[in-house]
């Protein structure tokens, strides 16, 4: 079938196409897209900080409609309601088993590869035949996509695919980090630095677990705005100098008991860490480009004690923790609804990618069927 | 163990095998990276740098330069790793991101124009293996 999808032909350069999708193969589910977010993990590979081969059709934050199964498909069938996980786990190596699904190496190099678990990926150019890759075995920026079976995560009823969208990714690795990760208790203090889709979820998950202080640090006062909105008590203006001293400040002088660094720069990765009080944890949730190398110094480990680790789509296990997210927000726990605050069309999105980098929207949902 | 007796061996073994790229079909990839390629090596020490030849689709793609020469040509991208390493990494039994979180391969300059060449580099693995296997030594 023939569907219209946002192609990154090369780095920098996107643009709308119509490409051939294949029918699902074994194990394998047709989903048309409803809402994709639109995350920086994105713009790092238009940019290429992120290198992944081209041309590919990005998004991976999706929600969208089942429509067809291939053969041996149990879990879902044609009409349900479905969340995008970018991570389908093979279930059954050490990782697995261990209970680190987002470990799974059987995902992560298909990731590389651009395409699903098998090697092949099912969209292609029409007139060349030339295969078009998928990002994250997903590739939501189009009308339709195949994914993996255990790349779909059925949703409970009344969540909105617009809202649900977010549960695939942001809220996911945000709450992810904090419950699980760093396993923030009441009254523990937090810091965040990057306010995005992923650390507005971050203060979020640490306001629903009530820690105190909640410090958002951000260079872009609006996201400020809305980091309080959703959860910071305290706020620090970054990119003037005096981040660290400020959170010391509203530490007593001891640091955060954690610290999440949501942006992917090695500048603010040791930041996190420095702000982080003796026996503390950071924890490093954005994502580098993958060459970049990180200066902390290595005496504070041995003397400080304290943790430096990182997490992946927030340690979770998508099958089980996207449900739980949409009941918590159809309970009213969870806010959904302010995180995406405007919609595109799919011929849109590299002014959604813009409108992220500039900060002037919170989540930007791309809307493939208009 | 390294694969290479010493800085000459990998020189011309692993440099051998580059120059009988310079006219495959997978050198034009070269003119994708926009710049020359300079590879690093360590245990045994050693330099190979890329430099492409214009114009694209014309043939040797580029030039294989070893050693001293290598300091003639300002790279692009830079390539650091042991020559264990670049060994396994040709016969396409190095998963890139994992080298590069380990630090076994430590890259510098624009690392997305080399990363886009790499489905390409799949025919090239077996030929790697094949001028291993022709080849006296210990590798």
């Amino acid at each position: 079938m023939r569907v219209l999808a946002s192609v990154l032909r090369d780095y920098e350069d996107l643009g709308l196409e119509e490409l051939e999708l294949d029918d699902p193969g074994p194990g394998e589910v047709l989903v048309r897209i409803l809402a994709a977010g639109v995350c920086h993990s994105d713009y790092h590979v238009v940019s290429g900080d992120l290198p992944l081969p081209t041309p590919m059709v990005l998004g991976h934050e999706g929600a969208g409609v089942v429509e067809a199964v291939g053969g041996g498909v149990s879990r879902v069938r044609p009409g349900d309601a479905v969340v995008l996980n970018w991570l389908p786990s093979c279930g059954h190596c050490r990782y697995c088993l261990d209970g680190r699904p987002e470990l799974c190496r059987q995902p992560a190099v298909a990731a590389q590869h651009g395409t699903l678990p098998g090697g092949r990926t099912p969209f292609r150019r029409p007139s060349t035949g030339e295969p078009v890759y998928q990002f994250s075995l997903t590739g939501a920026f189009a009308e339709r996509t195949v994914v993996p079976e255990a790349g779909v995560v059925p949703l409970p009823p009344g969540v909105p695919a617009h809202e649900a969208a977010l549960l695939g990714c942001s809220v996911l690795t945000g709450t992810g980090a904090v419950w699980r990760t760093a396993r923030v208790q009441p009254a523990e203090s937090v810091a965040v630095l990057g306010t995005g889709g992923v650390g507005l979820n971050i203060l979020q998950a640490a306001r629903l677990v009530s820690a105190w202080p909640r410090i958002a640090v951000d260079a872009n006062p609006r996201r400020l705005e809305t980091a309080q909105g959703l959860g910071a008590t305290h706020t620090v203006l970054a990119g003037q100098g005096g981040e660290l001293d400020r959170i010391l400040e509203l530490t007593d002088g001891t640091g955060v008991d954690a610290a999440f660094e949501a942006i992917g720069r090695p500048e603010t990765m040791a930041l996190a860490f420095n702000a982080t009080r003796p026996g503390g944890r950071a924890v490093l949730v954005g994502v580098a480009p993958p060459h970049v190398d990180l200066r902390v110094n290595a005496f504070a480990f041995p003397s400080q004690a304290k943790t430096l680790t990182g997490c992946w789509y927030g340690q979770s296990w998508p099958a089980r923790d996207i449900p739980a997210l949409a009941r918590l927000h159809a309970a009213g726990v969870l806010t959904l609804e302010s995180l995406a605050s405007r919609r595109y069309r799919l011929d849109q999105l590299e002014e959604a990618l813009q409108a992220m980098l500039k900060g002037t929207v919170t989540r930007a949902l791309i809307l493939p069927s208009g | 163990m390294s694969p290479f007796r010493d800085s000459e061996d990998l020189h011309q073994s692993l440099g051998g095998f580059f120059d009988t790229l310079t006219t495959s079909p997978e050198g034009q990839l070269i003119h994708r990276v926009g710049g020359s390629i300079l590879f690093i090596f360590h245990h045994p020490e050693g330099r190979i740098l890329w430099s492409p030849l214009p114009p694209p689709g014309s043939w040797p793609a580029f030039r294989v330069l070893r050693g001293a020469e290598t300091a003639s040509v300002e790279p692009l991208l830079t390539f650091e790793q042991d020559g264990e390493t670049a060994h396994r990494f040709w016969l396409g039994e190095i998963d890139l991101a994992q080298a590069l979180a380990r630090q076994q391969l430590r890259a510098t300059g624009p690392l997305s124009r080399a990363m886009k060449l790499l489905p390409h580099l799949d025919p090239v693995y077996p030929r790697y293996a094949a001028w291993v296997a022709a080849r006296p030594g210990p590798a």
